[in-house]
């Protein structure tokens, strides 16, 4: 037989070209529908991540209303007053003229924090302010986890109706973070019921060690303060007003304290805990300078312009945590630190003021658990 | 194509105590904590020098034996 035969002959059954045909088959699909089977992936990812979502909310939720029943005693069956609270909004001022904004922030956002006292206090037939303030950051936080799970929600629909590959791989993308967040959020809840101080709470813990036993009086709402001494210095220590779980006005106290109650202060510390970033240490400890606080940012404009204003240096004490560590029951990590802290908190007061100066030294953070 | 949602961590269990610390000669206590704990709140006498002794820590710690 000749060469030519026995090729013509060969090529139709070599099954390395069949091989060939599928390969180059499965690149041409994978070429024209790889985005929409990545969309189905991601699509199904998101949804198992969504039902986590609503597990978590419907929990927290189930936890807030049995804390207000069980403890609180609630006069009623609370379900549909806390359902309205969970779906309550806090519309932010305008920002296209940023003149005076952060004071309309902050009326914003106090009017919403005394709301939601006086909704709690209808709620709960006790009295007792600890009681009241544990019900109420069981809302807040139901309210997240609510909040959360609805904003997810919206972009895993509209990514299906649309069929938009670029809104769901995003989605996929942040949902870890989101649901790391959310299970710290719940994770908070067990703490909270039983009035365990929390990892935010490190900063109030050191001040009071200086606080207690000593004099204390209302210098703003939920925060307290107490004189007290450290060689030949006067400190002026504030915290917000404990066991309860409140976070206090530390910034509107500052300024009371500075240009109200006509103190000079060579220096103000702020003790706080901060996040870390991944690979840092729970308890670590950081120095630096400026106002040392989170939130919103109407404490830290307030703490910054009395600062500037009087040109008071701003010095800040940082305890390093994650989020999860933060708002959960305190680590042994973190409450060791307090003891680190107040040998750099004495310290900074040595290096950066006099004898006969006065210091204003405030512990930032959340107080359950925490009296002074 | 892996999942990117991680399932729930493995959870070691945390206990909570609660340290009472005498004032007078810093003798410390731990004992498991109780609701209605609170730092500065007043504990037991000191088994040292029977003064009154206060919460000066609440804090968890893992189960497992730490090393
Ligand atoms: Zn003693």
């Amino acid at each position: 037989m000749s060469l030519i035969s026995t090729i013509a002959l060969q090529v139709p059954f070599d099954s390395s070209s069949l091989v060939t045909l599928v390969w180059v088959g499965f690149f041409m699909l994978s070429f024209i529908y790889g985005t929409r089977i990545q969309s189905y992936f991601a699509l199904n990812d998101i949804g198992r991540g969504l039902n986590k979502l609503k597990v978590m909310k419907d929990k927290s939720r189930k936890e807030a209303i049995d804390y207000l029943v069980n403890v609180g005693k609630s006069p009623g069956d609370p379900t549909q007053r806390v359902d309205q609270f969970l779906d309550y909004v806090t519309i932010m001022p305008v920002d296209i003229d940023p003149q005076g904004l952060v004071g309309k922030i902050d009326h914003v956002v106090t009017t919403d924090n005394d709301r939601v006292r006086q909704e709690v206090s209808k709620l709960v037939s006790q009295t007792n302010p600890v009681t009241v303030s544990i019900s109420e950051n069981l809302l807040e936080v139901a309210t997240s986890l609510n909040m959360i799970h609805k904003i997810v929600r919206h972009f895993y629909l509209l990514g299906k109706k649309t069929n938009s590959y670029f809104t769901l791989i995003q989605l996929q993308m942040l949902m870890p973070m989101i649901i790391q967040e959310a299970d710290a959020l719940l994770n908070a809840v067990d703490s909270f019921k039983v009035g365990q101080p929390v990892g935010d709470g490190i900063g109030p813990v050191v001040v009071s060690k200086y606080m207690v036993g000593k004099e204390k009086r209302v210098v703003a709402k939920d925060t307290v303060m107490a004189i007290s001494e450290y060689k030949g210095r006067k400190l002026y220590m504030l915290k917000a007003d404990g066991p309860m779980a409140y976070v206090g006005q530390p910034g509107v106290a500052i300024r009371k304290v500075v240009e109200e109650m006509g103190v000079k202060p060579s220096a103000i510390i702020m003790i706080d805990a901060a996040l870390k970033l991944e690979g840092e240490k729970t308890g670590e400890i950081a120095e630096g300078v400026g106002a040392a606080i989170g939130g919103i940012g109407v404490e830290k404009f307030q703490i910054e312009e009395v600062a500037t204003h009087n040109k008071v240096p701003l010095y800040a004490i940082l305890v390093k945590q994650s989020i999860l560590e933060a708002i959960t029951v305190m680590r042994k990590e973190i409450a060791e630190a307090s003891e680190k802290v107040v040998v750099v908190l004495n310290r900074l007061i040595e290096e950066k003021t006099k004898e006969g100066d006065d210091v204003l030294v405030a512990g930032i953070g959340n107080t359950l658990g925490v009296a002074q | 194509m892996m999942s990117s949602v991680p399932s729930s961590d493995k959870k070691s269990k945390l206990l909570v105590y609660s340290i009472e610390e005498c004032p007078v000669d810093g003798q410390k206590t731990k004992r498991a904590f109780q609701v209605g704990d609170y730092v500065t709140k007043d504990g037991a006498k000191c088994t040292k020098c029977g003064n009154q002794t206060r919460v000066s820590l609440v804090f968890a710690e893992s189960s497992r034996p730490s090393g």
